[in-house]
């Protein structure tokens, strides 16, 4: 380690040891000890620019900038999603079918029990209820 | 490269769109690339616009991603530079400092207007900086990177790099002359 380079190493890094680089560090270290006036001369003038670096704090993200971060990101649904998903379409698609059967086997029922009651009492579809005063018998017309 | 990338596993798990591994990347990563962009660009506002950008850029690369082409943190601060120069280039002007955080309420207003003072003094110094070694300045000292990772990511050799250092710390103790930083009395 040189005096110039020591110069250079504190002027780039500051006066922290821990910011020098690591591979000449040891090195800096040990000339600092051995030249301490000079050393401190130099390493004061530059602790005072570290000092004000050090007041510069930006504040943390937001929870709002994290949230519309996070919901950027394509992200694949956990499998209980995706299993909830898939049951509640089969439910629907089950109920739907569920319903359109006892629709059929509605109409099939008073389709089979009209017919068979219509043997044995009167139907309220009897061709007379179905007619109109106007269509009576061409033998009302027998007597003029 | 023989390191191993600390951020590999769990940037492959955001590329297979796991949720989890998503918001313990953004908790990662979102407060050092707020805090680089905040210092470039010197605007709080632009400074999420670059996170923001930054982040998608990461969706996209994700699932493309290989270990060992180069580090994924080094590559993100390459993104994040990238993009705060679009907007300095942009400005066509210096930066202007943002305004200070909110005010400690249990400083005195006598000691909190000082603080904030002092605050606001380092910001401008900071943006009144030519970008470069604004840039050198940010990436060494406070993103930590080591000055290898500094240079290469400024495309420069490690000297270039500690001539940009020692020249933003000198116009610094110019900027900053006859004014003590002074302690944080917040």
């Amino acid at each position: 380690m040189t005096p110039e380079r020591f110069h250079t190493i504190v002027e780039a890094y500051g006066a922290d040891p821990r910011r020098w680089p690591e591979q000449e560090r040891a090195d800096a270290q040990a000339w600092a000890a051995a030249h301490r006036a000079e050393a401190d001369a130099v390493l004061a003038e530059s602790a005072a620019i570290d000092a004000w670096l050090a007041r510069d704090q930006v504040a943390p993200p937001a929870r709002e900038l994290q949230r519309r971060i996070v919901e950027s990101a394509p992200v694949r649904r956990p499998s209980w999603f995706r299993q909830h998903v898939w049951w509640s379409g089969a439910a629907i698609a089950g109920v739907g079918l569920t319903g359109g059967l006892a629709g059929a086997l509605a109409v099939s029922f008073f389709v089979l029990t009209g017919a068979a009651s219509s043997m044995h009492e009167p139907s309220v579809h009897e061709s007379s209820y179905l007619t109109t005063g106007f269509g009576g018998s061409p033998d009302d017309w027998s007597d003029e | 490269m023989s390191e191993q990338d600390p951020d590999a596993e769990l940037v492959a798990r955001v590329g297979a769109q796991d949720p989890v591994a998503v918001r313990t990347l953004v908790a990662r990563k979102l407060p050092r690339l707020l805090a680089l962009a905040t210092r470039m660009l010197g605007d709080r506002m632009e400074a999420e616009d670059v996170a923001q950008e930054a982040f998608v850029r990461i969706w996209k690369q994700a699932p493309r991603w290989r270990e060992g082409e180069a580090k994924f943190d080094t590559w993100l601060h390459r993104v994040a530079l990238n993009l705060c120069y679009d907007r300095l280039r942009g400005q066509r002007e210096e930066p202007v400092a943002e305004l200070p955080d909110e005010a400690d309420p249990a400083a005195s207003p006598d000691v909190r207007i000082e603080n904030e003072a002092r605050d606001a003094r380092i910001r401008e110094a900071l943006s009144a900086l030519p970008a470069r070694q604004r840039e050198a300045l940010v990436l060494n000292y406070y993103q930590e990177l080591s000055n290898v990772d500094a240079a290469a990511l400024m495309g420069i050799t490690v000297d270039a790099l500690e001539s940009l250092l020692a020249r933003a710390r000198r116009n610094l103790r110019t900027q900053l002359a006859g004014i003590g930083p002074g302690e944080d009395k917040s």
